[in-house]
């Protein structure tokens, strides 16, 4: 299987993203804790100002999924800030669909991030890309160690914390 | 004591330059520090802005021994979960420490959780370290919760050299 092209997300892929999304979610055992939905990505993704940006990978009909799918990888991600550094770009998801690993899709995804990466960075500033992964995912956490990602969990001690919305809330009506 | 919050401007930049070094400087980190004013001149206050930042300030009365007036900020930017939507990030919270303790902190962060919130977000994300018991304690007297505790989820980067490595055919 050779054949695919990696290009921007378009409006007409949101069906397909939240497809993807719910697949991988599923993989990391979360499903029910998608609550997103198509118009809300393309709201989101597609504005006048995106809160995210993505990639996805096309297979021609040939090589389409037993379920007739052409979509089959997908990245999503925005820019962030760093006081110390300046501008990263923060993976937000990354995967592609079972039967396509192994070709080089996900590198190449990676490869085409880290051009969109340095390209944000100014010659004189080195810049970085953030994600998380879970500590369980073994197999992720090589193939990223593999290309040279440090955990910042485990290294420098850094712990990701969240407050959901209700929590917010009451912290505003304080 | 008297305090206000506002959103920071173009001109607050030289008092957010200096309050990133102090934070730095608190969590052992300085020589990190790459970034200079211009940078955050360009990078917060320009069309498209990467950040945006909160400062606190005090009346005159109040100024630091050196005479500052801006003594506390947050810098926040909006970010994304591929589960609830839109989400803001928190990336840096501080307050000189002459003037902890007086609700500064709680005020700051409760004005970037208004404005996630005005900006339809479903959640509101920051890193801690793991030694920053101070800080640990205030969060989850909020209500927050340690996600790398709870599911696990270790904070990973890809920079310098595995960036460029990454990057290559």
């Amino acid at each position: 299987m050779a054949n695919y092209i990696l290009r921007k997300a378009e409006p007409k892929d949101v069906t397909d993203i939240l497809r993807l999304i719910k697949e991988l979610a599923k993989f990391e055992e979360m499903e029910e804790q998608v609550k997103l939905t198509e118009k809300d990505l393309l709201d989101d993704g597609f504005g006048d100002h995106p809160f995210y940006h993505c990639l996805v990978a096309e297979v021609p009909q040939e090589q389409q999924s037993p379920e007739g799918y052409n979509v089959i990888a997908f990245a999503m991600y925005y820019f962030t800030y760093d006081p110390w550094i300046g501008k990263l770009l923060y993976l937000e998801d990354f995967y592609v669909m079972e039967d396509y690993r192994g070709y080089g899709i996900g590198s190449k995804i990676l490869k085409l991030l880290s051009e969109v990466n340095l390209n944000i960075a100014v010659k004189t500033r080195s810049s970085s890309m953030h994600f998380i992964v879970a500590e369980n995912n073994t197999k992720s956490i090589e193939f990223y160690k593999r290309r040279g990602a440090a955990d910042l969990s485990s290294e420098e001690g850094w712990r990701l914390f969240a407050i959901d919305k209700e929590d917010l809330m009451k912290m505003t009506a304080k | 004591m008297e305090f206000t919050i506002r959103a920071a401007n173009v001109d607050d930049c030289k008092d957010i330059e200096r309050m990133i070094m102090e934070l730095a400087e608190c969590e052992k980190a300085i020589d990190e520090v790459k970034i200079t004013k211009r940078d955050l001149e360009q990078d917060g206050f320009s069309k498209n802005p990467f950040f945006h930042g909160i400062i606190v300030e005090v009346p005159e009365r109040h100024k630091t021994k050196e005479g500052h007036t801006k003594v506390g900020y947050a810098l926040y930017f909006f970010s994304y979960s591929s589960f609830k939507g839109r989400a803001v990030f928190m990336e840096d919270l501080y307050v000189m420490p002459e003037f902890r303790g007086k609700g500064i902190g709680k005020a700051l962060m409760s004005k970037v959780a208004q404005l996630g919130l005005a900006a339809g977000c479903q959640q509101l994300n920051f890193t801690v370290l793991d030694w920053n018991k101070p800080s640990l304690d205030f969060y989850f007297s909020q209500g927050c919760t340690d996600i790398t505790a709870e599911k696990g989820y270790h904070y990973m980067c890809c920079k310098g050299e595995a960036l460029e490595h990454l990057a290559q055919p």
